[in-house]
């Protein structure tokens, strides 16, 4: 089902929204857009946000549950799951969704993620301007929206064009308020074809060097004893990625406390360090390496689905800017002290 | 849900985040792309800021000795106990240590407090254990104590002298400022004993035998005014005093140097030439520098070569000395130090004085103070006998422990402000629960003299309260006129008394900063000093001279000690090590040993070693590690279970008065499982 939203009616369609839901959405905060509960301001709409909205599914830390210990017994009390509709959601995220829901949702399958999951609508939004640093098209996971929507817009200027991707998706149409959602016509899903293959281009002509491919065979050439040397350690990478779903667990307080996991990152040394001390993965050269193998050659293994959707978002936060794509080293005198240090 | 922007808690680098809210809790932590400082990246340690906010240790009430026992006590009944207990002892027997950890509105209203609450000058915080030096250095060189340049005019320089600074562990966002330097073909120099991340990744890594500082650093001038490379146009139209130093320094030829240092006299020359040659050329350094009895020569000798070669006032240039606290600038700026008023006001200057009676209504005490480590040493000979300690745990992170253990319980009141119980606030007889930076409005000044916003993103724990409620509270109870309902109010009286800030209000800061100096509201701030002229006119120019360490290596304790940090954990470790991540990054103390010495000691990475220096010993994890010198132990400062401050000395750089705590003799013996 497809239909035009014109611009004047998303905020009323908002508070339709959000009487019965929570809406996450990306509003400004001190001239930046960030994903939080959406509370009447404008939505901005614009760009990806640095954070992924992904953390609606996966937050940086949360409660798995929390205990009581009551003369030597304990009891567990697990936290409840809001009731959410993420609006603005990027195909890369949309698709770091799909790859999360294959982990996730493989035995032994996850709770608390398939329970926020369950309870979590996703409207997203197709990228007619690409930020800097975004290479979706390359990794096949954008510009626009293929599956896992709920419902799909698309800033065709005068409004959104909706297309619904789901039973729910079509509610979200037909259940507001009358008057909000027009009838959509040929001419904005010719718009919408044109704003997204201009936005394919301008990706293809900045990033159309990058592949999986390309890629694969970096990674086997790298020098990453000397990449390891630049790295910063700031784990950022993997914070930030959308894809990256690697936690710890932690038990805050005795006798009675929670049970928190927060999100990880195999860029730290004490991920693979054993109890004993033994470290597999010992210098941060080996412990790079493997977060690429992750995502270019285990998960596909495992799900079918290449480990990075193209949000650039790791290129952008990375400390120590180091040439993420093409893995070399950056210019001529490191190259040159590169030989001297072998 | 909801995402709070506010400044980063850890380093002086100063970088802009958001705290992830959800349900009323900090949940994570992730950069902003506005901040100007930081531009969308953090290091680990900001990524993982939030993280201790919430830990269950968190103090939530406040107690009161009784017995043998702390129990919990009304504020009310807290804050007139320490109002009374320590207004009675008389102002000279009385301390306050501040905190870099606190706002500048917090740090001046404490340093308020001191002076016109219980009127003495003894107020002071943990500079003094690591830029004294800089503040007194530079002051006399430059007229003022601070980071010359931005740290994104790194990216500009030609070459970069990086002294003592384990800048990739310690202050990442500055590294990856060098790191971009040096990939657009900046020149490295690294002087470290240690070979650090950032040593690994330099042209020239000079490795000076520790203390000796001075001496290659003298030898790099001595071959830059050889070679003809110092630029006589700046010297003669910006400084004065040139004439002695190029004297001075002529005795220090890398040959003569290298019998000193260590260092072959071909490294120091091809140091010198690349930093002299270069049109661009900026200074970092930081506690290898500062932390020693020559502190402040040090520090003077480094603005002598930038000085001789006219590197200031330009982009690219510049000295970096780099703050470890988030606010340890602002906290010096708020004149939470002994002998200057907020502004760097001193003192001793009478009409300073009549100013600040005039803004605060009321008399002050004349005369400098004592500083920390004076406090604490006149604490055990009983001359000061009641303390209130906001937000620092001396008991971890000042020279010889088992001195300051007597020290704080000889005190006949000691008051402790902190977010965590710490070995100091067990000795409490008050104890007051603090605001995290997650509860609080505030603002923040990082090393680049940047004044950044913090905000409130969660109420804090129990009754805990911000500190600049208790000091405000505390004023109040002290007859001190001044009613503050919000830190927007502090800041509106401190830019009337601080010239610096004078244009720094919280509508200008927004999402916006503003680098001091900033005097008037129509002043966009300050990025580069110095660009005209210097505060004191023309800079002036010191000759200095080395002197062995305090403390040399000898038959008895034939290794040198050195402290530091480790990149995962912060001071103390209070907070750092109440994160799940960080704590399992670097879980336990480790002393760090070259393989010579090792086997020597018959040790094997990972065996328990004792370590012993005239102060003490601590036995502990034994890490091999090429990066260290043959004859060097370091140990990180942060595990009260293995406090390296117990081994340590306090001998004091005689101008700045800090310890001497890179360099301890030390010797290494196995345990015997
Ligand atoms: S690897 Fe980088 S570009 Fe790919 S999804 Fe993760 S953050 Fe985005
Ligand atoms: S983002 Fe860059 S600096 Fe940070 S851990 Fe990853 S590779 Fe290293
Ligand atoms: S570099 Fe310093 S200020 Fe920046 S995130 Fe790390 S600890 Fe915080």
């Amino acid at each position: 089902m497809k239909a035009f939203l014109p611009n004047e009616s998303l905020i009323p369609w908002l508070k339709d929204l959000s009487s019965s839901l929570e809406v996450i959405a990306p509003v400004d905060v001190e001239g930046e857009a960030v994903y939080q509960t959406w509370k009447g301001q404008p939505p901005a709409l614009v760009g990806n946000t640095l954070s992924s909205p992904i953390e609606v599914l996966m937050p940086r830390t949360e409660v798995l549950f929390r205990y009581v210990q009551d003369s030597g017994r304990y009891t567990f009390d697990e936290p409840k799951v809001p009731t959410r509709i993420v609006v603005g959601m990027k195909p890369c995220d949309l698709k770091a969704v799909a790859i999360l829901d294959r982990i996730f949702g493989s035995e032994p399958t996850d709770h608390p993620y398939l329970a926020k999951r369950r309870s979590t609508l996703l409207v997203s939004l197709n990228c007619t301007d690409p930020g800097p640093w975004c290479f979706c098209a390359i990794m096949d996971s954008g510009p626009d929206a293929q599956e896992g929507f709920d419902l799909a817009l698309t800033d065709i200027g005068s409004g959104y064009l909706a297309e619904a991707g789901s039973a729910a998706g079509v509610l979200l149409i037909k259940g507001c308020s009358s008057g909000l959602f027009l009838e959509a016509d040929g001419s904005h899903e010719a718009s919408r074809d044109i704003l997204l293959e201009n936005a394919r281009s301008v990706m293809a002509e900045k990033y159309g060097d990058r592949s999986v491919g390309h890629l694969r065979r970096a990674i086997r050439s790298a020098d990453w004893e000397y990449l390891g040397r630049q790295c910063l350690r700031c784990g950022g990478c993997s914070f930030i990625c959308p894809v990256c779903h690697c936690f710890s667990i932690a038990d805050l307080g005795v006798p009675d406390g929670e049970r928190v996991r927060c999100r990880d990152t195999c860029l730290l040394s004490g991920f693979s360090r054993m109890t004993n001390g033994a470290n597999p993965l010992g210098s941060i050269g080996e412990r790079m390496r493997n977060w690429y193998l992750d995502k270019f050659e285990h998960l596909p293994e495992r799900t079918g689905l290449i480990g990075c959707v193209g949000c650039g978002r790791c290129d952008e936060i990375c400390l120590a800017q180091i040439d993420r794509w093409r893995l070399e080293v950056l210019d001529e005198r490191s190259r040159q002290q590169r030989q001297q240090h072998k | 849900m909801k995402k709070i922007l506010t400044t980063c808690v850890y380093c002086g680098c100063g970088c802009g985040l958001y705290l992830h809210v959800d349900e009323g809790k900090v949940i994570g932590a992730s950069p902003s792309r506005k901040s100007a400082a930081s531009r969308g990246k953090l290091c680990i340690k900001g990524w993982l800021s939030g993280d201790f906010v919430n830990h269950p240790d968190r103090l939530s009430y406040p107690m009161i000795q009784r017995g043998e026992r702390q129990i919990r006590a009304s504020w009310d009944e807290a804050l007139s106990l320490v109002a009374s207990g320590l207004k009675g002892m008389g102002p000279s027997a009385v301390g306050v240590l501040t905190s870099a950890k606190g706002t500048n509105e917090e740090n001046y209203l404490f340093s308020k407090l001191a002076r016109a609450g219980f009127k003495t000058n003894n107020v002071d915080h943990v500079a003094r254990l690591c830029h004294a030096p800089t503040v007194a250095g530079l002051s006399y060189a430059f007229g003022s104590g601070a980071t010359t340049n931005p740290i994104s005019s790194l990216e500009e320089a030609d070459a970069i002298l990086v002294v003592g600074s384990n800048t990739t562990e310690q202050h990442p966002l500055v590294a990856s400022y060098v790191l971009k330097a040096r990939s657009k073909g900046a020149k490295l120099i690294v002087a470290d004993p240690r070979r650090t991340q950032i040593a690994s990744l330099a042209d020239i890594h000079i490795s000076p035998r520790p203390g000796t500082d001075v001496a290659w650093i003298n030898s790099l001038l001595n071959s830059i005014i050889k070679e003809g490379l110092a630029d006589r146009d700046f010297i003669t139209k910006r400084t004065m005093g040139f004439e002695a130093v190029k004297e001075s320094v002529l005795s220090y030829a890398p040959e003569i140097v290298e019998a000193i240092c260590g260092v072959p006299a071909e490294v120091l020359r091809e140091a010198a030439l690349a930093y002299g040659s270069a049109d661009k050329a900026s200074i970092i350094y930081a506690m290898g520098i500062t932390q020693h009895t020559t502190g402040t020569d040090n520090v003077q000798a480094l603005a002598n070569l930038a000085l001789a070669t006219g590197n200031l006032g330009r982009p690219g240039t510049g000295l970096y000395p780099l703050r470890g606290h988030q606010n340890v600038q602002g906290a010096c700026d708020m004149g939470a130090l002994p002998d200057l008023y907020p502004g760097y006001q001193k003192v001793v200057d009478a009409n300073a004085r009549a100013k600040f009676e005039k803004g605060w209504s009321t008399k002050l005490p004349k005369g400098p103070g004592l500083t920390a480590v004076e406090m604490i040493q006149s604490a055990e000979t009983g001359k000061i006998k009641g303390l209130l300690i906001i937000g620092e745990n001396p008991m971890v992170s000042y020279p010889d422990r088992s001195s300051v253990q007597r020290a704080l319980e000889k005190l006949e009141f000691l008051a402790v402000c902190d977010i965590f119980p710490t070995e100091t606030s067990k000795l409490a007889d008050v104890v007051l629960p603090a605001a995290s930076f997650a509860e609080k409005e505030g603002t923040f000044t990082s090393t680049e003299r940047r004044i950044q916003r913090i905000r409130k993103a969660v109420d804090p724990p129990g009754e805990s309260r911000s500190e600049w409620e208790v000091a405000a509270e505390l004023l109040r109870r002290l007859g001190v006129p001044g009613d503050y309902s919000s830190p927007a109010e502090v800041m509106e009286e401190i830019s009337s008394m601080a010239p610096n800030y004078g244009g720094v209000t919280y509508r200008r800061l927004g999402a916006a900063s503003l680098q001091w100096p900033c005097p008037s509201r129509d002043h966009p701030g300050t990025g580069i000093m110095y660009i005209e002229k210097f505060p004191i006119g023309l800079a002036r120019f010191r000759p200095v001279d080395h002197m062995e360490p305090v403390e040399g290596p000898d038959g008895e304790y034939p290794l040198l000690l050195t402290t530091g940090r480790s990149m995962y954990h912060f001071h103390t470790g209070t907070m750092t090590r109440r994160s799940p991540l960080l704590d399992r990054e670097v879980p336990s103390p480790f002393v760090e040993v070259n393989s010579e010495d090792a086997s020597r000691a018959g040790l094997r990475n990972g065996q328990k070693a004792l370590v012993e220096t005239r102060r003490g010993q601590l036995q502990l994890e034994v890490k091999v590690s090429p990066g260290v010198p043959k004859g060097i132990l370091f140990m990180p400062f942060h595990f009260s279970e293995a406090p390296a401050n117990l081994l340590t000395g306090a001998s004091l750089d005689p101008s700045s008065k800090i310890p001497e705590l890179k360099i301890s003799a030390a010797r290494l013996r196995k345990v015997s499982p």
